[in-house]
């Protein structure tokens, strides 16, 4: 052994030890893990709450929700998204990164490191604009920020929990359509201020997609308004369950039962009045953020989009937002479909067990909870798709989505005409029957022609 | 032109059913992959067992795949039970070899039955083609390339000369005719 080279042949030589599924750790970790997110959630869920009591009024939930909820979360989605993505994917994901520090230097952490890594990336990276944008460079430093504030700003009106909403405002959901619209100037500006054909093409394309989809995107919640009779999100998220003022009185009469429940069963969810503006929602929100199957306007791998002109930090708002987005889309359609906030049968036995502090804890924490099951469906939608045409997304727009979210419209007011709130529920319910039968007779039918064997 | 294809059925054609269809299968994977136990073995095919999970990727620096089986990877010289190598210093691997990497300095025992052995034997890894002629010329079965292994990088040209302590190596190997050989001391 004289050489480093030859010690090193040596040390290949030998029996082969075939490694063992050490199951009992696995088992742990995975215990472990999932108590740790668990309690994560509980533990961000109380710290919201106290910093938004904490801090005086507006301020306070600026500071929980925007800050802290949806910043965290875009930053985190970050590295979701490529995690998620490998574990559809039976790959296992960015797991290189490590963080210096003793201890950890050798622990993959899941891929947490990487984000890490992918700020510093961004942020030491040349701030390089381009020749042609030099004479615009106020608007070409604008378009990014016009990305990613409209994203943020978005988030005043969602109702995380009866306490935490940075407004309360009668125009809610205008807001939201009005805000959402800005993104457009974003995108517009970049891909013209670039002085790129590439670019303006994308940004043409991204004007045309997001103008497209925001009349559905509109007509999708005419049904939502109807069905709750108000524009006001933290009105939405009260109806769909019971009220602080009426859980006090539950409690102080010793009721444990949820007096909301339609029916005295079923959770009177905005999902159960409208099914079908969900669907179109969650379609035309995925449209709107510009996310695969509707990513024509950046397609960064071929086709080139409105943000090629832009580095470093720049081009990290544009990605950032579009997460960033991504939360908040979920944040409102938990708000509207999925009862916000609201712990469906048990939020009186839980006021009567525990008070209205851990409740109160508990419907943070539900929201988040609900958010994240959006995200999860938005980002399995994303990696399921294969990236839809040009014309295919226009064809999908205008000529499928807008002529159902008008018959939703339609049916949902005149339903409501007849025969009121219930009749929309009853509506609901019959639709979302309607909707499974189909996925189900249609899939029975598909085994049939399964070939025995090959 | 219509570019629509034609052999789709109408619940194909609504797009909802089957892109329902789609996230599903993407949702299995996802949460077998994510509760699924992660099973080292580098040979994927038999990664199965209870929870398993989906994930085909060898870690490679972390884990290795065994190479086949007859794979020629590096050189070994075939120590004797004694510990010795069972070269005789013949020449006849260093003659064979068309890339002309192996070196071979000659000794002589005085009380053995061998009378030769090698005092020098080196091989220049870089210049080996790895065809295996030198263990077929090899006539007393003393150099072989079972290691499965490869040639290790390095980062310079002499260190990839591999002298004979860091051939000799692996287990020892016995033929009955090396009795006859080595085993009886000289009759004086």
């Amino acid at each position: 052994m004289t050489t480093p080279a030859a010690r090193l042949a040596s040390e290949d030589f030998g029996p082969r030890v075939e490694p063992k599924p050490q199951y009992g750790r696995w088992l742990a970790g995975s215990i472990v893990g999932w108590a740790a997110f668990v309690a994560f959630l509980l533990f961000m869920s109380w710290v919201l709450l106290e910093i938004g009591r904490l801090i005086p009024a507006p301020f306070g939930s600026i500071v929980a929700l925007i800050l802290i909820l949806v910043m965290i979360t875009a930053t985190l989605l970050t590295m979701a998204d490529r995690k998620w993505s490998a574990l559809m994917q039976d790959r296992v994901g960015p797991n290189r990164a490590r963080l210096p520090i003793p201890g950890l230097s050798d622990k993959p952490l899941k891929g947490l490191p990487h984000i890490v890594a992918d700020v510093l990336k961004m942020l030491f990276k040349e701030d390089f604009i381009p020749e042609g944008a030099m004479s615009d460079r106020f608007l070409f430093n604008l378009a990014p920020m016009l990305a990613f504030a409209p994203a943020f700003m978005l988030f005043a009106v969602v109702p995380v929990s009866p306490e935490l909403q940075v407004a309360r405002v009668d125009w809610g959901i205008l807001y939201v359509f009005a805000l959402a619209s800005i993104a457009v100037f974003g995108t517009a500006l970049a891909g013209w201020t670039s002085n790129n054909k590439l670019a303006l093409m994308g940004g043409l394309r991204a004007s045309a997609q997001l103008v497209s989809y925001e009349v559905t995107l509109g007509l999708t919640l005419v049904g939502a308004f109807i069905a709750f009779g108000t524009l006001r999100l933290d009105f939405m998220a009260e109806l769909q369950g019971m009220a602080v003022q009426s859980l006090r009185s539950a409690s102080a009469l010793n009721i444990s039962y949820d007096q909301s429940l339609l029916f005295g069963w079923l959770p009177a969810w905005g999902l159960v009045y409208q099914p079908v503006g969900l669907i179109l929602f969650l379609v035309a929100a995925q449209a709107e953020i510009k996310r695969a199957p509707f990513d024509t306007p950046e397609g960064e791998s071929e086709i080139i989009g409105y943000f090629l002109e832009y580095s470093g930090l720049k081009s990290g708002l544009f990605l950032i937002a579009e997460y960033a987005e991504t939360v908040v889309v979920a944040g409102i359609v938990t708000a509207i479909f999925l009862g916000a906030y609201h712990i469906p049968w048990f939020e009186p036995a839980i006021v009567r067990a525990f008070g209205m502090g851990v409740l109160s804890v508990l419907q943070v924490f539900a929201f988040i909870v609900k958010m994240l099951l959006i995200i999860w469906i938005m980002f399995l939608a994303r990696w399921a798709f294969p990236r839809f045409r040009y014309d295919q997304i226009m064809r999908l727009g205008w000529k499928m989505m807008l002529p159902i979210s008008l018959l939703n419209v339609m049916v949902t007011a005149f339903v409501y005409l007849w025969a009121g709130r219930e009749g929309i529920a009853w509506a609901g319910i019959v639709e979302w029957i309607a909707i499974l039968f189909f996925i189900g007779l249609s899939q029975q039918k598909e085994q049939a022609h399964v070939p025995a064997a090959h | 032109m219509s570019q629509r294809p034609t052999d789709l059925s109408a619940g194909e054609r609504f797009y909802l059913r089957e892109a329902i269809k789609g996230m599903g299968v993407l949702a299995k994977h996802f949460w077998r992959n994510l509760f699924g136990f992660r099973d080292p073995n580098p040979e994927i095919m038999a990664r199965q067992g209870p929870g398993v999970n989906m994930v085909s990727t060898i870690n490679y620096p972390d884990e290795r795949k065994a190479y086949p089986a007859g794979y020629r990877g590096m050189h070994r010289l075939v120590p004797r039970v004694d510990g010795k190598p069972r070269c005789v210093a013949c020449y006849m691997c260093a003659t064979a070899c068309p890339a002309q990497c192996i070196y071979i300095e000659a000794g002589e025992y005085s009380d053995q039955a061998i009378e030769k052995y090698p005092v020098r034997f080196e091989i220049d890894e870089l210049r080996c083609i790895v065809c295996g002629f030198c263990v077929e010329a090899c006539p007393k079965d003393a150099i072989r390339m079972d290691t499965g292994s490869h040639a290790p990088a390095v980062l310079s040209r002499p260190l990839a000369v591999f002298d004979k302590e860091a051939l000799l190596k692996g287990p020892a190997v016995e033929h009955p005719s090396d009795v006859l050989t080595y085993r009886l001391p000289i009759r004086k």
